[in-house]
């Protein structure tokens, strides 16, 4: 999907502009939105690039694919934040949450960033975790977000 | 020795200046003042006339541009200006860019300055780091630094290092503050207990395992070699400070490799070839430590001990003045002294091989600084006295 199109996704849904990082990822926010994990491939040498980017590091094509993942993965670190931090303030009723960096293998290694959900009984680099598709709210600012759960870690 | 370039020992700082550090949004003077307070005390301290300041350089995101100092400045001629990308990590480039300023014959003294004053600008955390965060971080309820250090400082501890090595860094800054009456810990010990104790802000950082944010200004001023002999001053030598990253580094929303690291083995590595020296020879480290565990792989990515060592070498006891084997941090630090973006540091490296630091290493000759681990480029600077050019 074309950034112009990314753009008048996130202004549809009223999503507050984040700046910074490579902003060549509308295609995955556009999947989140639609219920699908998808992360990006380079069609012309089959490397993953993630995050997303405008020209292949790799083989230097300039397309990209976004290609459907199953949103199984390993816990890679985590975090457990205890304040409400100036710029995530829409989660200061959560505190303490954890946010897991999710390892997912079948995607040459993709780390994907999402809060943790269910219990943390089992919380640990290393454990195996699936996520699940939250649509754009308030708390993730409008966007669409994974929402990572230990495997077999049940419902909090 | 081709690996040793045309900046090696060729400029020094002939000249310090530091504003007091005020809690953060106490400062009485605005932003700009306290940077020309810090410039001409600079000057003065190298017996300098702040107007023959000629070249001017900072870093990441800095608001405080050489036009708007050069009025108060008397500043006769402009003729050299830069900035280093990124946050604290470009630091110890700065100063080697006002090196490269001097080397080319661009300019014949050079400041490198930074200057925080809340009242005249954003909360420091948000400036520091407003349009640099990705969505990614944002939509999960990541806002910056604390927290991305956390999840690396998570595998690090997962990795191999002992937490004990984090609280150790926090120690040793605490320990050294309590000798430095401009230090804001100062007559505020810190021991294990009340680490312990002290709140989580993100696991597994402590609240003591954070900088502070505070309003000031530090400045510095290089010359060459040359001149620097005929100053009032001991010079600090400037022997390398390369800018850089691996690949793409942490430019890579956490997934960069190595990830338990804070991004430094590549310039690490330019670092000791330029200078010809290598960990074992360094008498005294300056480590930028925006949370602890950061400061601990800064330490790892420079040589000084592997994940596996870290918890032998990284002891309150081997970190501390004047008799520990790496003593780090030795005016307080960005922990314990205050938080001008990671600017005192370079002047309390200097002051080590001026011999004049508050917890004073005996006979320091090689002094580093390292620069704000973690960020998507950083650099490091190692100072010299005149023995080991």
């Amino acid at each position: 999907m074309s950034d112009e199109a990314g753009q008048a996704v996130a202004e549809a849904v009223g999503r507050r502009p984040i700046l910074g990082g490579v902003a060549a990822d509308g295609g995955y926010w556009e999947a989140l939105e639609a219920g699908d994990f998808r992360l990006p491939r380079c069609p012309d040498c089959g490397t993953w690039r993630w995050p997303a980017h405008y020209r292949c590091g790799h083989c230097g094509g300039w397309d990209q694919e976004w290609v459907p993942v199953d949103p199984v993965g390993t816990v890679y670190s985590w975090t457990r934040s205890h304040y409400a931090f100036d710029r995530t303030q829409e989660r200061a009723a959560d505190v303490p949450y954890v946010v897991v960096l999710a390892e997912i293998p079948h995607a040459g290694g993709a780390r994907v960033l999402g809060v943790l959900d269910g219990s943390e009984d089992e919380l640990r680099v290393g454990a195996p975790v699936t996520g699940t598709v939250d649509p754009p709210g308030e708390k993730s600012k409008g966007y669409p977000a994974i929402r990572w759960t230990i495997a077999g870690g049940g419902p909090a | 020795m081709s690996t040793r370039g045309a900046l090696r020992g060729a400029t020094a700082v002939v000249g310090i200046g530091q504003t007091p550090m005020y809690k953060r949004g106490t400062s009485p003077d605005p932003e700009l003042k306290l940077c020309l307070r810090a410039v001409v005390a600079a000057c003065e301290d190298a017996g300098i006339d702040p107007g023959d300041v000629d070249g001017f350089v900072s870093y990441g995101l800095d608001k405080n541009d050489p036009p708007k100092l050069a009025g108060g400045l008397g500043t006769r001629e402009l003729r050299f200006s830069a900035m280093n990308w990124t946050h604290g990590g470009g630091i110890p480039g700065a100063v080697g860019l006002a090196a490269a300023g001097i080397v080319s014959g661009q300019a014949d003294t050079v400041v490198v300055y930074r200057s925080i004053a809340e009242s005249s600008g954003q909360r420091l955390r948000v400036a520091v780091a407003q349009d640099d965060t990705a969505a990614q971080y944002l939509v999960n309820g990541i806002d910056g630094p604390a927290q991305m250090c956390a999840l690396r400082a998570q595998r690090l501890i997962a990795e191999g290092v002992p937490p004990e090595a984090l609280r150790a860094m926090a120690l040793a800054s605490y320990h050294h503050a309590q000798q430095n009456p401009d230090a804001m810990a100062y007559g505020r010990p810190l021991d294990e207990a009340a680490y312990e104790s002290s709140r989580w802000i993100a696991e597994p950082y402590h609240l003591f395992d954070c900088s502070r944010e505070s309003d000031a200004a530090v400045a510095v001023v290089l010359t060459s070699a040359e001149r620097a002999r005929d100053l009032r001053q001991r010079p600090a030598y400037l022997l390398s400070a390369p800018t850089g990253a691996t690949g793409a580094g942490a430019g890579l929303e956490e997934s960069h490799t190595p990830y338990a690291s804070s991004n430094f083995a590549a310039v690490a590595r330019r670092l000791w070839a330029e200078s010809g020296y290598g960990p074992e020879d360094v008498d005294v480290v300056q480590v930028y430590e925006n949370m602890t565990g950061m400061g601990v792989a800064a330490l790892i990515d420079h040589g000084f001990c592997t994940i596996e060592t870290a918890g032998e070498l990284i002891t309150l006891e081997n970190l501390i003045a004047p008799k520990g084997r790496l003593p780090v941090n030795t005016a307080g630090g960005n922990l314990a002294e205050g938080f001008i973006h990671g600017m005192s540091l370079v002047s309390e490296a200097v002051r080590q091989i001026r011999g004049t630091s508050c917890n004073q290493v005996p006979d320091a000759s090689l002094s580093l600084m390292t620069g704000g681990p973690g960020d998507p480029l950083v650099s490091s600077a190692l100072f010299a006295s005149e023995d080991r050019l």
